[in-house]
């Protein structure tokens, strides 16, 4: 075995400045590597620690405060809305029924009281007809002989007028006796036209007292009138009776309705003057939940906690949220917290019941 | 505004990933000019450096795989040059000198602890050979190796060739596991679009084969490689495989030239190895940013996303693993990734298996330890690596060192041979 010294190789060298850049760069840079590693190094410790801590504690919640202008407020207002309006208008609709049915009624009872009088009138007019039928008819046979010889008069009565003619030609009479007695002759032929008249009116009313005729006929047409009138309120009684007991049953639901909504932690954002503080408890944290428990809120999450107000009230529904940490959906329900710091409100979570972490 | 940037950055990530693996399969398919026109009969004379240190009776084993080697034994020679080793390494190199006649093997050693990239330039000066191959000492060569790696160097723009790197211990537990499956994706996919151009961003050092003129010629900037003025001794398979870029040079990877090195089987192993090679990409992103004004007119468009995109990738990760723990960290764990994991180990099982029998892995479970150890690296490696750029530690072979001495300039030109 044998040692050689091989040939030297050259090297680039920094120049005499350069060490001192160099040195400078390479202290500083150590500087901020060793803080970025203990940031590093305390991040991550922090982190195992805040990921543990909330995959074990069961007693955390989440504070929330509903905007006006979020989805789920403005969805429940919207409702909100919407369901009173269509209370509202059930309930004028629910009065014009009841005003309409109880016109409905009076004209009804008006109608059917009408009825029995025109029923009777009817009656009254038949058995009326039946007595001075056959009277008439009498009287008629007798007018017809009188007229019949009343013709026969007036034949005579042409011949007389003829003498008067003549009378008158012949200077016998004078022109002012010719039209007096021309005068009584046109009163004789008028009063057998009358006559005439009253005949064919007697005939008239003999046919109207002994057969059905048309005002009679009328008078049965608007019987028929009232009675199908009657039968037609009946059915828009009906009608509305039942929508009137549709719209009851709805009324009623839209205010079992309302009244649940009353329940909700919207509608007391939403309708309250005061500010309202609700809180998401997760359903693994369900046991820390009661109302009156003490609601503590921490400095650095969970570190030196402080007693901040008590759980007033829970609420039944359920409700997703997204894990303050994990980011995963959960679900669980809503609580209200009676803050007396109301800053509270704003921490990322508080704990019920008791401290995290004992201090 | 953030969010959406990381998104945006995690989709790019993702798009490129899924871009270039297709783009493998597809090369590796249908593109014939993908891989190089090996000529076998192109056999010049071959020089295998094999820096060593703390590697026991491995060196031994390492020098008898190459003299098993289907290569003309006149035409190569191993150079293995012992970087002061505390343990009985240099004895079996000796050893493997005296065991191994057939072939030439020398043996030197530095007078100081110098790092590999100096001890390999200290191992060329001692070589005349045509073509230098660096390998490490833990490594077993498949007997075609050399000559897979010469006939490569036939196409005269070729500068630097790297063999396949496969895993002798893929069933020693699920950490070597992982690594068999990284390893074969790396080489049999990942690496195929770079191949096309010859623009290979890293050779592995494990099997790194080099023009003789073209090392001499990048071998002055290995010795002074400085970090602020402190000498840099990792990473110089990058180092070289860069400069070789810049040069004009091609790189390729060829994938039947074989070797298997030990991967590490603990965790504390596998982390500083990790780390190393983190500080070596880092480093190179810097070296890429201030070269590539200079080159990027010059180099292949596919070369200069390499160069770009391999350590941005490495910085990447870390705001991908951030943004996850900052949303919702479950994700990480949940069965989705885990599915697609699995799948993939699935189908890197059933191909290795049939492609690659000695390096099939019995539980493909295993891979999805990747899941915990993507977070591992990506969280922490990178963040550490940017932390201790100044580092000179190699991290897995330095506990035995008792009298660490600083190489001077008379010593890095000094070795014994023998």
């Amino acid at each position: 075995m044998t040692t050689e010294v091989v040939k030297k190789i050259p090297e680039a060298r920094p120049s005499v400045i350069q060490p001192m850049i160099y040195k400078s760069v390479v202290t500083v840079y150590r500087i901020f590597a060793i803080i970025t590693l203990y940031v590093v190094l305390f991040g991550v410790v922090a982190y195992g620690f805040v990921m543990g801590f909330y995959a074990l504690n069961t007693s955390w919640a989440a504070p929330v405060i509903f905007s006006p202008a979020d989805d789920k407020s403005l969805d429940f207002t919207e409702k909100l809305v919407t369901s009173r309006q269509t209370l509202e208008d059930l309930n004028v609709d629910m009065k014009k029924l009841g005003d309409g049915v109880a016109e409905m009624t009076k004209h009804r009872s008006a109608l059917e009281a009408l009825e029995p009088e025109i029923r009777v009138a009817i009656a009254r007019e038949q058995q009326h007809n039946q007595a001075t039928g056959p009277q008439l008819l009498e009287l008629d046979k007798q007018k017809q002989a009188d007229n019949v010889k009343t013709q026969r008069v007036l034949a005579e009565v042409k011949a007389v007028e003829a003498a008067i003619d003549k009378d008158l030609a012949a200077g016998l009479i004078t022109k002012s006796d010719a039209a007096t007695q021309r005068a009584a002759l046109n009163q004789v032929q008028n009063s057998y036209t009358d006559s005439k008249i009253g005949e064919i009116l007697l005939t008239d009313n003999i046919l109207e007292k002994t057969t059905t005729d048309t005002k009679t006929l009328d008078v049965l047409d608007k019987q028929a009138e009232l009675i199908s009138e009657i039968a037609q309120l009946d059915i828009a009684i009906g009608v509305a009776q039942k929508q009137m007991y549709e719209e009851t049953k709805q009324i009623t639901r839209l205010r079992e309705a309302l009244a649940t909504a009353k329940q909700t932690p919207y509608y007391l954002s939403v309708s309250g003057n005061n500010a309202v503080n609700f809180a998401f408890v997760p359903y693994d944290n369900q046991t820390s939940a009661a109302p009156g428990s003490a609601v503590y809120d921490c400095y650095l999450n969970m570190i030196v906690c402080r007693k901040v107000g008590t759980v007033k009230q829970i609420f039944a529904g359920e409700e997703h949220a997204i894990h303050p940490i994990f980011r995963t959906d959960i679900r669980g329900f809503l609580i209200e917290m009676q803050l007396d710091h109301p800053e509270s409100a704003k921490s990322k979570t508080v704990f019920l019941n008791r401290k995290p972490l004992f201090f | 505004m953030a969010p959406v940037l990381v998104w945006l950055i995690l989709f790019l990530c993702l798009l490129i990933s899924v871009f270039k693996y297709t783009l493998a399969l597809i090369l590796k398919w249908s593109v014939p000019k993908a891989t190089v026109e090996k000529d076998y009969t192109y056999q010049p004379t071959v020089s295998v450096l094999m820096p060593c240190f703390n590697e026991g009776k491995t060196v031994y084993e390492t020098i008898e795989s190459i003299s098993n080697s289907n290569y003309p034994n006149e035409k190569f020679e191993v150079i293995a040059q012992d970087d002061c080793s505390v343990d009985d390494s240099y004895e079996w190199m000796l050893k493997a000198q005296r065991d191994f006649s057939n072939i030439k093997v020398r043996v030197g050693r530095n007078t100081v602890n110098s790092g590999k990239a100096r001890t390999v330039c200290n191992a060329l000066q001692s070589s005349t050979a045509d073509l230098i191959i660096s390998i490490d000492s833990d490594c077993i060569f498949h007997p075609d190796a050399i000559q897979e790696l010469a006939a490569c160097f036939s196409e005269p723009k070729i500068g630097s060739v790297g063999g396949r790197v496969g895993v002798r211990n893929p069933n020693e537990n699920a950490i070597t596991a992982v690594q068999t499956f990284i390893y074969y994706a790396a080489f049999q996919l990942y690496k195929v679009p770079e191949n096309w151009t010859r623009s290979v961003g890293c050779i592995s050092g494990c099997l790194f084969a080099i023009r003789r003129e073209l090392l001499l010629e990048i071998e002055p900037k290995i010795r002074s490689r400085h970090w602020f003025g402190i000498p840099v001794n990792q990473g110089e398979d990058r180092f070289l495989t860069h400069q070789t870029l810049l040069r004009g040079y091609g790189t390729y990877i060829n994938n039947d030239a074989l070797c298997w090195t030990t991967v590490p089987s603990t965790l504390p192993e596998l982390f500083k190895q990790q780390l190393r090679w983190k500080r070596s990409i880092i480093r190179d992103l810097f070296y890429t940013l201030r070269t590539l004004p200079k080159h990027v007119w010059t180099l292949h468009p596919n070369t200069v996303l390499t160069l770009v995109l391999t350590p941005l990738g490495a910085l990447l990760g870390l705001l991908v693993v951030l943004t996850m723990m900052s949303g919702n960290p479950m994700e990480l764990a949940g069965p989705g990734p885990l599915v697609g994991y699995l799948a993939i180990a699935a189908i890197l099982t059933v191909v290795i298996r049939k492609y690659s029998t000695r390096e099939a892995v019995n539980n493909p479970l295993a891979f999805g330890a990747y899941l915990a150890w993507t977070v591992v690296s990506s969280l922490f490696l990178t963040t550490l690596a940017l932390c201790t750029l100044d580092s000179r530690d190699w991290g897995t072979r330095t506990k035995e060192q008792e009298h660490p001495q600083e190489a001077t300039d008379d010593d890095r030109g000094r070795q014994e041979n023998s």
